[in-house]
């Protein structure tokens, strides 16, 4: 006997409306096009010491761009350490350097969950590697350091669509600011390092109109291009001249040495202005 | 990474010879290898029947292992906008033992499921490398798409087999490229849009890395090789003992261009060799910074240095200076022109990538 009563849902499962997006976002009248210089990356907000409990601890926001539906990458670094290691560890020479890089659940467009994903713990690796070349280890033997990076908004574009497959670039971008707060993070907990390193991101675009001559832009924003053809991170270490880490991932043909030369070069220019904002931000600390 | 490249047990005094001797013009490599020699390794196909493509590497060393492409037809969801090229997905993954799955769509990492046994980081690293390389160009994804609705899902089971004696990322990516060589997927027989149906006949398959009448394949998957320098010489395929003293350890996959592209076709140079792409680079975090570090003589007390009471100063003189003959872990990064002088030696023409390929061309393929 079924129930009139009442008026009842559907029986079975339901398909939430997809809508399509609107023709003038395709029409890429609306898209946000960079109007950045191709070497001047965006604003940077760095604080150092927010976080009390940690040993030492470092905020970080970078600029949106102009459209409101962009977010700008927000994220927030603690160390803890250096600390003694549990009895039952083996005896280590080095610190031992832990690092732990999570989106919040809100971070991206996609929901994460609150378990790490293997991209959150590639970024970690990526993480641990460009820093463990800066911190002189061998000073605190027997002892240990974590490394907690979250990252409270990714950068990212909510309209653009996920065909568009920016995600990928955007990992770069997010261990560029990971890089670079970590790194102040380190300075903020007085642990010691050969040098300040910060990350700095450079890619091969190609915009939309000009398909004939693809340009190399630092800190690129996926959303702004029509298409990256490559792109790099690099973590650098300024005064000595060093990479700690390097990232590369794209297509380029084996001829053309050159332009993956002047990629990472950018690379590095890229990662010197970051630097100098740590710079900046640790001066007004003690100052 | 740390169970991954499990530490060479070496003492100070080992690592600084074995440095030395490699730092040496031409280097001396403990297994009498020149700088850009592979270890001889043994390969074969078509070892697992249940599979679409398999493959399995033994490199002389006695590391091994297989890995198994197992294909599965998936509907293409709709909200994706029904782009061409949106259908490939791909399951990927290594793993010490466990097989870890990961789940790709279009040049899009999705997600890694499964269970992880042991090396957590390593794994994933290595399995984000691999999909890295494999998805660096838009091609792979291409050959997974059957019809508006439907796509192939590709499972990539990489188990390697023996105790990791070495640092497992080229012999990996070797039996990984091996089994998408050999992989074959059943012929479409449907047209259009329909659901699809496929020929049984599996002598009628196509490779889905097509090749030519005389088994040449036309195009092929990427390789990635492990490239570490040592003072000013740079080495390949580095052994574990090797890697623990490398200044920088560089992973480079290396692809092969054959569809003509609009941009920058070279006529005259494609007849003399390979087109080469350089897909991926990463750096590998050397073990050697987390070797112990010697003590020099003259701040032994054993061999008569004054036995100081005090030992902090000491300890950050001792720390300070570089004496030649005892062992040092590295610290700080490498040059930017020793990083860029590793990825041009490997993808240098008639270089190491060349001679890989070609080798692996001497592979025949069954399925």
């Amino acid at each position: 006997m079924t129930d009139r009563r009442r008026v009842n849902g559907p029986v079975g499962s339901t398909h939430p409306p997809v809508f399509e997006n609107e023709p003038e976002q395709e029409l890429g009248a609306s898209k946000c096009l960079r109007t950045r210089a191709p070497t001047v990356t965006r604003k940077m907000y760095l604080k150092t010491g927010v976080t009390p409990s940690a040993s030492g601890s470092a905020y970080l926001e970078i600029e949106t761009s102009g459209k409101g539906s962009v977010s700008g990458l927000k994220l927030s670094c603690t160390v803890h350490g250096p600390r003694s290691l549990p009895r039952s560890t083996p005896f280590s020479p080095h610190i031992i350097l832990s690092t732990h890089v999570k989106y919040a659940p809100f971070a991206t467009k996609q929901r994460r969950g609150y378990l790490r994903d293997p991209t959150e713990r590639d970024l970690g690796s990526h993480l641990e590697t460009a820093l463990r070349g800066a911190i002189i280890a061998d000073r605190w033997p027997k002892s240990g350091v974590d490394i907690i990076i979250s990252i409270v908004e990714g950068d990212q574009d909510r309209e653009a669509s996920k065909s568009q497959g920016g995600e990928a670039w955007d990992m770069m971008n997010a261990l560029s600011g990971c890089i670079t707060v970590a790194s102040a993070a380190l300075t903020d907990a007085g642990i010691d390092c050969v040098d300040t390193v910060a990350g700095g991101v450079a890619a091969l675009v190609r915009d939309e109109g000009d398909d004939t001559t693809p340009r190399i832009v630092i800190d690129p924003i996926p959303s702004e291009h029509e298409q990256i053809l490559a792109a790099c991170c690099v973590a650098y270490l300024p005064d000595r001249d060093e990479i700690t880490n390097l990232w590369f991932k794209g297509d380029l043909p084996a001829s053309d040495m050159e332009l993956y030369s002047q990629l990472v070069e950018k690379g590095i220019q890229a990662s010197r202005n970051s630097n100098e904002v740590i710079v900046s931000s640790l001066r007004e600390t003690v100052g | 990474m740390a169970s991954t490249t499990q530490h060479a047990l070496l003492s100070p005094a080992e690592l600084a010879y074995l440095h030395a001797s490699l730092s040496l013009t031409p280097p001396i490599r403990p297994d009498g290898r020149s700088a850009t020699q592979f270890r001889p390794l043994a390969a074969e196909t078509g070892i697992l029947p249940g599979t679409n493509g398999s493959a399995r590497i033994c490199f002389a060393d006695g590391t091994e292992a297989i890995v198994g492409v197992k294909a599965e037809v998936e509907r293409t969801r709709r909200g994706d906008g029904g782009r061409e090229d949106d259908g490939g997905e791909l399951g990927g993954g290594g793993g010490g033992g466990g097989g870890l799955g990961s789940r790709l769509e279009g040049d899009f990492v999705e997600g890694l499921e499964g269970d992880f046994v042991e090396g957590l980081e390593g794994t994933v690293f290595l399995g984000a490398m691999l999909a890295e390389a494999l998805l660096a160009s838009g091609e792979f994804a291409k050959k997974l798409w059957i019809n508006r609705r439907f796509h192939w899902k590709l499972y990539l089971d990489i188990l390697l087999i023996s105790p990791p004696l070495s640092y497992p990322l080229p012999l990996l990516s070797l039996t990984t490229h091996l089994a998408l060589l050999a992989t074959r997927l059943p012929r479409l027989k449907s047209e259009g849009d329909e659901d699809p149906f496929f020929d049984d006949d599996w002598a009628a398959a196509p490779y889905l890395y097509t090749r030519t009448k005389d088994g040449k394949a036309t195009s092929r998957p990427p390789v990635s090789l492990l490239v570490m320098a040592v003072g000013n010489n740079i080495i390949f395929d580095p052994s574990k003992e090797e890697l623990a003293v490398a200044d920088v350890a560089l992973a480079v996959s290396v692809g092969e261009e054959t569809t003509k592209t609009d941009e920058e076709v070279d006529e005259s140079s494609s007849s003399l060799g390979r087109n080469l792409r350089l897909l991926s680079v990463r750096t590998i975090d050397p073990p050697s910074r987390l070797t112990p570090p010697g003590v020099p003589n003259a701040t032994n007390s054993a061999y008569g240095a004054a036995a100081t009471t005090q030992k902090q100063p000491e300890a950050r003189a001792a720390e300070s200076e570089a004496v030649e003959g005892v062992w040092k872990a590295p610290r700080g990064g490498a040059k930017a022109l020793v990083m860029a002088a590793l990825v041009q030696k490997s993808l240098v023409r008639g270089g190491v990538a060349d001679e890989v390929l070609d080798a692996l061309d001497a592979v025949d393929l069954v399925a």
